[in-house]
């Protein structure tokens, strides 16, 4: 009984089945809308650190017979720093992934807080790159951009992106520190001092840098606070009153793309500072070299930094530092 | 319809007994039948998790001794000590969170519990530290 009801119900799917199978859905190719529309994507990643740009790129495109773009404009909450600036070329990219820039206006005109590409070719699309410099008055709060553009038919499109949080850290990049010479760094200037300079702000002097070869021992390139035991200096003088008292942790494989400008996608961001413990730590970090980093805290806690090691010179006894610091 | 009735009884009784062959203890870790309770590696990584060892740990497995030179400047407050064990061991305590060596005289202790859970050994980590002018 059971096996006749189980043949009937399988013949009747099988059926059904087949129906369903052969019914056909004539394709249409999709009709482009030919009104003016626009997209937009931000290409950088990681914080927002005054200094350093956003970019976007910016699309816009209308149905070619009815019209040519004439302007496109992106008008930030916060003026942009110099430098920031969009692109009158419109980019596409090549067989071989290059991306390749057509001219398809004039250069762009910042007034104020908006940036403007007025169209001097005959084009229903294109996609221009915005390079946002972001300006000191930005540190700390929130940025949105309106990007817009027009056509010749008249209509006006909009595409709002952000708000984006501009980091409150500074960066500065590529301090070179050398043995003999300009060794003693104030993390409150991110500036490197010789002794004399480093006399006239003792209370502002952080770290110490330092080359020894110590046969046997892991030293080389060193950064050592002030107040470290005379162990640690190898030989160096040390003005007495230069003796604040650093908090020091060596890193490693914390290539931060800012600083490093490598390959790796890693950021440093205003979070990893006001988090940080290292009241543990040492005061001093040998052995220091390229892409090795160390996380730094000042006497009074009022800075709280990260140094990279972008390269070091046994034979000129220096080395170069970016740097990355949060006010507490 | 027997057959699978059938089936369904093996399933369920093979399932059924799985909690008496295989018992776990508090940790949810497997208890097993090893009785061999020893240290086979011992690495000591600093707060950049590197390596803070000058050559490999001396390891005596009869008197429960782990003897191991770390770099001169090293900070011993901030250390993470990483113990390799036999099959099926475990280790007490637990390490969960940076450990201080700063008091070198007295060394730290761990206890090696073996997988069957009825030997323990309590293994001293010794440190030194590498001299500046050897």
């Amino acid at each position: 009984m059971c096996t006749k009801y189980y043949k009937i119900f399988l013949l009747t799917f099988s059926f059904g089945l087949l129906f369903i199978s052969c019914e056909s859905d004539e394709y249409s190719v999709p009709k482009a809308n030919t009104q003016l529309h626009n997209d937009v994507i931000k290409r950088t990643l990681g914080p927002n650190v005054v200094g350093l740009d956003i970019e976007f790129a910016y699309a816009m495109a209308l149905g070619c017979e009815r019209g040519h773009i004439v302007s496109a404009e992106v008008e930030a909450s916060i003026s942009g720093a110099t430098g920031t600036f969009l692109e009158h070329r419109s980019f596409h990219t090549d067989n071989g992934g290059n991306d390749v820039g057509v001219v398809v206006g004039e250069p762009s005109i910042t007034a104020e807080n908006t940036t403007k590409v007025i169209f001097s070719v005959d084009t229903c699309a294109a996609t221009l790159r915005y390079y946002y410099t972001i300006p000191e008055e930005a540190r700390g709060k929130s940025v949105t951009f309106t990007f817009s553009s027009t056509a010749s038919t008249g209509e006006r499109v909009s595409y709002q992106m952000g708000p984006y949080q501009i980091a409150k850290m500074n960066i500065e990049k590529d301090i070179v520190l050398s043995n003999d010479d300009k060794c003693f760094f104030s993390i409150a200037d991110m500036k490197v001092y010789d002794e004399a300079e480093a006399l006239q702000r003792t209370d502002k002097i952080d770290l110490v840098y330092l080359y020894r070869a110590i046969p046997g021992i892991a030293f080389d390139h060193a950064l050592v606070s002030p107040d470290v035991d005379a162990t640690f200096l190898q030989g160096k003088t040390v003005p007495s009153s230069i003796d604040n008292a650093t908090l020091i942790q060596r890193a490693f494989g914390l290539q931060d793309q800012h600083l490093a400008r490598l390959q790796f996608g890693i950021y440093v961001d205003d979070l990893d500072f006001q988090t940080l413990n290292i009241s543990d730590a040492s005061n001093y970090a040998i052995d220091l070299r390229a892409e090795y980093g160390a996380w730094i805290q000042t006497v009074d806690n009022k800075y709280r930094a990260y140094v990279y090691v972008n390269a070091v010179n046994n034979g000129d006894e220096t080395m170069t530092i970016s740097i990355k610091r949060y006010e507490m | 319809m027997k057959k699978y009735s059938i089936v369904l009884v093996i399933l369920v009784g093979l399932f059924g007994c799985g909690d008496d062959y295989y018992p776990v203890d508090e940790d949810g870790l497997l208890i097993t039948d090893r009785a061999e309770c020893f240290v086979s590696n011992f690495e000591l990584l600093d707060t950049d998790y590197q390596t803070v060892r000058t050559k490999n740990a001396v390891i005596d497995t009869v008197a429960q001794t782990i003897d191991v030179e770390v770099r001169w400047g090293t900070n011993l407050k901030r250390l993470w000590p990483q113990f390799t064990l036999v099959t099926d061991a475990k280790l007490d305590p637990k390490i969960t969170d940076w450990t201080d060596f700063t008091d070198i005289s007295s060394p730290r202790e761990w206890t090696v519990i073996s997988g069957n859970r009825k030997v323990k050994k309590t293994y001293s980590v010794n440190i030194t530290i590498q001299q500046l002018n050897p």
